[in-house]
């Protein structure tokens, strides 16, 4: 399968064919293919699949890559063929790896959880967003633009306009340090969660309220922007522990 | 005409001066092998370059090496936006992997019969390689096709190309994919219907059948990243 194969054959007259070896390899990539497509299913079977486990996505990406090189390499005969094109293909190859690392290992970075020790992610954003706009029905969208602007820059400016919303808007029931008040506000300063400590479930609580109690729903009145914000500042007041009202619920670790 | 005989002469010259060289190319060849018998009349070559390499053949590495960098970051960016839409649909709620997987199957089933056809062609079996480059071209359709059903299935969901970061990075990112995949559909067709027709300089051929090859392999490496990266790694996380 190597040049120096090929042209050997070629010197005698007929090419040789590899017709037996392509077909060969065109099983082997189905075969591969099919193994890449039971890895999702395993997930059916704890006793397999283990989702702690960080090794089956290294095992897709290198199952791809065996695929990836064995297409290259003998379909598109790269392997024994000319320098020059080895060359010409494989260094933009590796610029665009290089890019393609680059900006996923960037994304990483840029969005990172945000606030000391409070795990948002995006998904939870956008979770809390979506039940906001459907529940309120009165907000429009909000820009991709203009929201990760917002999330990268979360630590400085978010919690300072959060805080004006809290002074504003929650400081009523919840007290000014945020320590709650006897039968209007929970403490919000404390490891306890009644409805959880996610952003999700934050955000629910501000924007729909809570059945049965005094939390009353701020979707129609607050923007999405300022719900965000104030989960945002609501959330960094875990484990300030001002003196008030008593811990309800359940502890959140982080 | 003459400028095909024009053509010729430092080609031969190349071709003799890169004789010296065990690993001459196998195309140098072909031109002796058909000269002799060529019946179109016109001392056609396959135009080398001064070391000896087709330049059709180097021009289309070129043109891949470049096509690594625009996909690359195609699909860079999909990764750099990827978890950050704001509204439904999310991946994991529109994706099909049954659906994905039979066209996957398909494009890579494309790969085997280009590679047997090239085969077909270097073996001077026009009408096998006409054959297998039909069988190509018809396996691409389908592949587009697949992506025409799954692109309405979506659009059906509420994923539009404006509607969120997801919707815009998906579709831009498959949307040139499947564009690719459309042109080389058109491309073999094309192929196949002129080697069918005898219209093609059978000096030629073999070179054309080989650089058409090396775009449909691409399309269908390209293919390979997508369908693991962006389908499957969003079932394993």
């Amino acid at each position: 399968m190597s040049a120096a194969h090929d042209s050997h054959a070629e010197h005698s007259g007929q090419p040789h064919s590899h017709k037996a070896a392509y077909i060969r390899l065109g099983i082997l990539l189905t075969v591969v293919t099919a193994v890449e497509l039971a890895l999702p299913f395993l997930k059916t079977y704890p006793q397999i699949w283990d989702a702690g486990q960080p090794m089956w996505m290294p095992l897709l990406v290198a199952l791809s890559v065996f695929k990836f090189g064995a297409v290259v390499g003998e379909f598109m005969h790269l392997r024994g063929d000319r320098g020059i094109y080895k060359f010409l293909f494989l260094s933009p190859l590796a610029i665009a790896a290089t890019i393609f690392l680059l900006l996923s290992t960037l994304a990483m970075r840029l969005f990172l959880p945000f606030g000391e020790g409070l795990a948002v992610t995006a998904k939870d954003v956008q979770a809390g967003y979506v039940k906001a706009t459907k529940s309120s029905g009165a907000e429009p969208p909000l820009a991709d633009e203009k929201f990760n602007a917002a999330f990268a820059d979360a630590k400085s400016k978010q919690f300072v306009d959060g805080k004006a919303v809290f002074v504003r808007v929650c400081k009523v029931c919840h007290g000014d340090m945020g320590e709650g008040k006897p039968a209007l506000g929970l403490n919000l300063t404390d490891d306890c969660y009644k409805y959880g400590g996610t952003f999700k479930d934050l955000y629910t609580s501000v924007a729909d309220g809570r059945a049965g109690n005094k939390m009353p729903s701020q979707g129609s009145t607050l923007k999405s922007e300022e719900i965000r914000q104030v989960v945002y500042y609501v959330r960094s007041l875990k484990g300030t522990n001002v003196a008030g009202e008593p811990c309800v619920g359940d502890k959140v670790a982080d | 005409m003459s400028a095909d005989l024009a053509a010729t002469a430092p080609a031969e010259m190349a071709h003799d001066h890169a004789h010296d060289h065990a690993h001459d190319h196998a195309h140098d060849h072909d031109h002796d092998h058909d000269h002799g018998h060529a019946d179109h009349g016109h001392h056609a070559v396959v135009e080398n370059n001064f070391m000896g390499q087709p330049n059709i053949k180097l021009a289309m590495w070129a043109f891949l090496g470049s096509e690594c960098m625009f996909f690359g970051s195609l699909i860079g960016t999909y990764f750099f936006y990827h978890g950050k839409a704001l509204v439904e649909p999310m991946p994991d709620k529109v994706f099909s992997i049954g659906i994905t997987s039979i066209s996957t199957f398909l494009l890579l089933m494309s790969s085997l019969t280009m590679a047997l056809g090239v085969d077909s062609m270097k073996q001077k079996k026009r009408d096998m390689a006409r054959n297998y480059l039909f069988l190509t071209a018809l396996l691409g359709a389908a592949f587009v096709g697949f992506q025409v059903y799954e692109f309405s299935h979506f659009v059906h969901l509420g994923l539009k190309l404006s509607t969120s970061l997801f919707g815009s990075t998906f579709y831009v990112m498959t949307g040139f994919h499947g564009g690719h995949v459309t042109v080389g559909v058109i491309w073999l067709t094309i192929l196949a219907v002129l080697i069918d027709k005898g219209k093609l300089n059978p000096v030629k051929l073999p070179i054309n059948v080989e650089v058409a090859g090396l775009y449909w392999h691409f399309v269908d490496i390209v293919w390979i990243v997508i369908f693991t990266f962006v389908y499957l790694l969003e079932f394993i996380q």
